[in-house]
């Protein structure tokens, strides 16, 4: 099963929040706090580095778990670079360097972690 | 086709005033749920939220309550909604599940004879966090149903999709 973008609106649920509160915590400015909170629920939106580092501080998740689709998206990508750097020939390659790609490469084989 | 492979699963429960949905994944796990009041053009309006639905969460089933169960007497509306919500699953190829209100008892109070209010209440117990807020208080009888037992409603389908 693929996950989904963000598990937002489930946290913010859990919490008892609304939009506006979880808006007004972001430090989002104007009267339609809660708009863009609802964007980034509903996946119309992908929320700043700032913005998603905050949404781990206000639900108290990793951001990985917040948003496992995404992780799960970046983790694929990397792997699949990955493999492709371990096809490329470095004159006296360190040892470790060999380690950590073989290991990037591999990760995506491995399931996403489910919040 | 009930089964214990965790896949993502969308609950609508069509009622009087709109419907209520539930996603789920896994059978402990509750992501979405609400209900949606619709006051004009129910079966055109609910058609196009539930497709919204389909397309943000991408469930690989679509559970709808069983209208046309012996044990189930609906409206000529929600028969006719509930029609085009399986043709509705079919243009997105979900699998529809259909659930009769007698095994939705069952898989919750363990038993045939019980009311939406027990069957709510123990909903609550199963996802206290999630739903015990939303649990509404008990219906006098001179008075409509609350709204927000349209929640129960497809929180309930959800939950009986899934084996015990």
């Amino acid at each position: 099963m693929k996950s989904l973008p963000n598990y937002l609106q489930a946290q913010r649920k859990r919490l008892a929040l609304s939009q506006e509160e979880v808006g007004f915590l972001l430090g989002l400015n104007g009267m339609n706090k809660g708009n863009k909170v609802c964007r980034d629920e509903t996946f119309a939106r992908e929320p700043s580095l700032l913005d998603a580092l905050a949404y781990e501080v206000i639900y108290g998740r990793p951001v990985r778990e917040l948003f496992a689709g995404l992780h799960h998206q970046a983790q694929q990508r990397v792997a699949e670079r990955a493999k492709v750097l371990s096809f490329r020939k470095v004159r006296n390659a360190d040892p470790r360097r060999e380690q950590s790609i073989i290991q990037l490469a591999e990760t995506a084989s491995v399931n996403p972690i489910n919040p | 086709m009930t089964q214990n492979k965790p896949v993502r699963i969308l609950a609508i429960a069509p009622t009087a005033r709109g419907f209520g949905y539930a996603v789920m994944e896994g059978s402990r796990r509750l992501v979405a749920f609400s209900n949606k009041s619709i006051l004009k053009n129910k079966n055109e309006r609910t058609l196009v939220w539930v497709e919204k639905f389909i397309r943000r969460y991408e469930p690989a089933v679509l559970v709808l309550p069983a209208v046309n169960a012996a044990d189930t007497r609906r409206a000529k509306r929600i028969k006719q909604l509930h029609q085009r919500l399986v043709g509705l699953a079919t243009k997105h190829k979900l699998k529809v599940k259909l659930i009769t209100t007698t095994k939705v008892r069952e898989r919750l109070l363990g038993q045939v004879k019980g009311n939406k209010q027990s069957q709510a209440e123990m909903l609550a117990g199963l996802f206290p966090i999630e739903l015990a807020p939303r649990l509404p208080p008990k219906r006098k009888v001179w008075k409509s149903e609350d709204p927000r037992m349209d929640i129960f409603d497809a929180a309930g389908l959800a939950v009986a999709f899934w084996p015990k």
